[in-house]
């Protein structure tokens, strides 16, 4: 699904390399955690993906395709097989839950009649049945985060990345976005997840992969956040 | 859906920077009336120039009595002389140039004289003899006056040679310069036009990276994200030439053709067909700069 071959990357303006040849794959289905510190690559990582940026050196493959021969305007075509959330949620904050979601179709040209079928089936998916006309300031950060990927799966994209989409989340609340995620995982969706939340790692028993300032620590099946911390 | 979602965009995003907006509009309609006013001034020369081109005339004034031009040194032309001119004017090589030939008597050109000059005490006090017999020259093309003029001035016979179009010339470099002028400004406001587009973009851009931003990650196209920008700048700029051809229109008729037309008659004027017919170019100049300047501000504030 997504395959990294010896993929270094260098930020301008920077000496140390955000990435330094890095080699992965993950595959179809898989659930997979970025585990490491703040600055470790792990975002660098994800925007590598979605081809936000483009690598210094190597090759970055997703569903197979070499991302940095797309031409500009098949990137957005690359972006819809991929679902986004982070740590801030990104809604916008003058719409409705139900007008957050239905954004993300809208903007990809979907029919009216699709949208008003879908997006309350995305909801009931992610547990926000009747909080269709709420704004996101009325809602608790996790029914925020709930909405955030609704609206990143409403497409049924085959990959979802999540950069610390726990981060500003009591432990409670994010034991139900990681169900919510689980659940996502096993309709065949690939996630990748960005993290330092330890709790959740050792919890969870997926395949962990730790950076440490761009190199590769460690690609373990069922592993913990870490050993030594 | 994807209509009433741009439109939405589009009425959300004029809403939100009105004051920017309606800077783009004013100087939208400032520059484009600039431009208008060139064309204008340029259809203004035309139409001179098919009024007086109809009715303008090489004279060539024969020696009278009194004469004392270099041609003159005989007195008063000679049959002889008369003969050489009208001759000269059937040459095969003027037959280019010279339409027809008209003898101007001096008991004609009295007549003419009495009658221009009828409500004045001048056509009191001359006599036939003092009038110049003359002739009336008709030109293929009334722009080579020139031709004709040289070739007879200080010929045997001939006092002085006299086109109307020698003071015509001076109205339409004077029209030219107008037009100049006003072309000059509007490329100044266009330039300004231009600017502001950008920055409204920007700014807009700005107020709106949050929406972009999600847009990009969810994979809406570039086009799809660029449109709204795109439309919104050349609405206003729609706005404004209309405003402008409003102003144009009202210029050419109210100043133009109630006012100028009924106090200086001497010739006629642009009219408010004239004016129609700029309208279009109005607002293909002002849709052009506005789209072409959103689509090169958001190559650089929108990055995709």
């Amino acid at each position: 699904m997504i395959r990294f071959d010896d993929v270094t990357k260098v930020y301008p303006g920077s000496k140390h390399p955000a990435l330094n040849s890095i080699s992965l794959e993950v595959s179809k289905g898989e659930f997979v955690f970025m585990v490491g510190a703040s600055g470790s690559g792990k975002s660098t990582f994800l925007r590598l993906a979605l081809r936000e940026e483009k690598a210094t050196k190597g090759v970055v493959r997703v569903s197979g395709k070499d991302v940095a021969k797309l031409s500009t305007w098949k990137v957005p075509h690359l972006r819809r097989t991929i679902g986004a959330v982070f740590q801030d949620f990104r809604l916008l904050p003058n719409k409705t839950v139900f007008e957050n979601v239905a954004f993300a179709l809208q903007v990809i040209g979907k029919p009216r009649h699709a949208i008003a079928h879908t997006v309350p089936e995305v909801l009931e998916l992610v547990g926000l049945a009747g909080k269709e006309q709420r704004f996101p300031h009325e809602l608790s950060g996790g029914e925020q985060q709930r909405v955030a990927i609704a609206r990143a799966f409403v497409n049924r994209p085959a990959i979802l990345l999540a950069d610390e989409p726990t981060g500003n989340l009591d432990p409670n609340t994010s034991v139900g976005i990681m169900r919510l995620l689980d659940r996502i995982n096993k309709t065949g969706t690939t996630i990748v997840m960005a993290t330092h939340d330890h709790e959740i790692v050792n919890q969870m028993r997926k395949r962990v992969i730790e950076l440490e300032h761009g190199n590769m620590l460690r690609d373990e099946v069922a592993g913990v956040y870490g050993y030594s911390r | 859906m994807r209509f009433q979602f741009i439109v939405d965009e589009i009425l959300i995003g004029l809403r939100r920077n009105i004051a920017m907006a309606i800077s783009v509009v004013l100087v939208t309609v400032v520059s484009l009336f600039l431009v208008g006013l060139g064309f204008l001034a340029q259809r203004q020369v035309d139409t001179m120039k098919d009024y007086w081109y109809d009715r303008v005339q090489v004279s060539i004034f024969l020696c009278g009595d009194g004469s004392t031009a270099a041609g003159c040194a005989d007195g008063k032309a000679t049959e002889a002389q008369k003969e050489q001119i009208q001759a000269d004017l059937a040459a095969p090589q003027l037959a280019a140039y010279v339409d027809k030939v008209y003898f101007e008597t001096q008991d004609e050109a009295f007549k003419h004289f009495k009658e221009q000059f009828k409500d004045s005490a001048l056509s009191e006090n001359v006599t036939v003899d003092q009038m110049p017999e003359s002739y009336r020259v008709d030109l293929k093309n009334p722009e080579q006056y020139q031709v004709v003029a040289e070739l007879f001035t200080d010929k045997p016979g001939v006092e002085t040679v006299e086109s109307q179009n020698e003071v015509l010339d001076r109205l339409f470099a004077l029209l030219n310069q107008l037009k100049l002028g006003a072309w000059m400004l509007a490329a100044v406001t266009l330039i300004c036009s231009v600017l502001l587009v950008a920055t409204t973009i920007r700014l807009t851009a700005f107020t709106r990276r949050r929406e972009t931003g999600i847009m990009r990650l969810v994979g809406a196209s570039n086009f799809f994200i660029q449109l709204p920008f795109i439309l919104e700048s050349m609405i206003a700029a729609a706005v404004g030439a209309g405003l402008a051809s409003v102003a144009l229109v009202g210029v050419t008729k109210f100043q133009i053709q109630d006012r100028l037309a009924q106090s200086l008659t001497f010739t006629n004027y642009v009219g408010v067909g004239d004016a129609l017919m700029v309208v279009p170019w109005l607002f293909v100049i002002g849709l052009g700069i506005a789209g072409v300047s959103a689509f090169l501000a958001l190559q650089r504030y929108l990055k995709v």
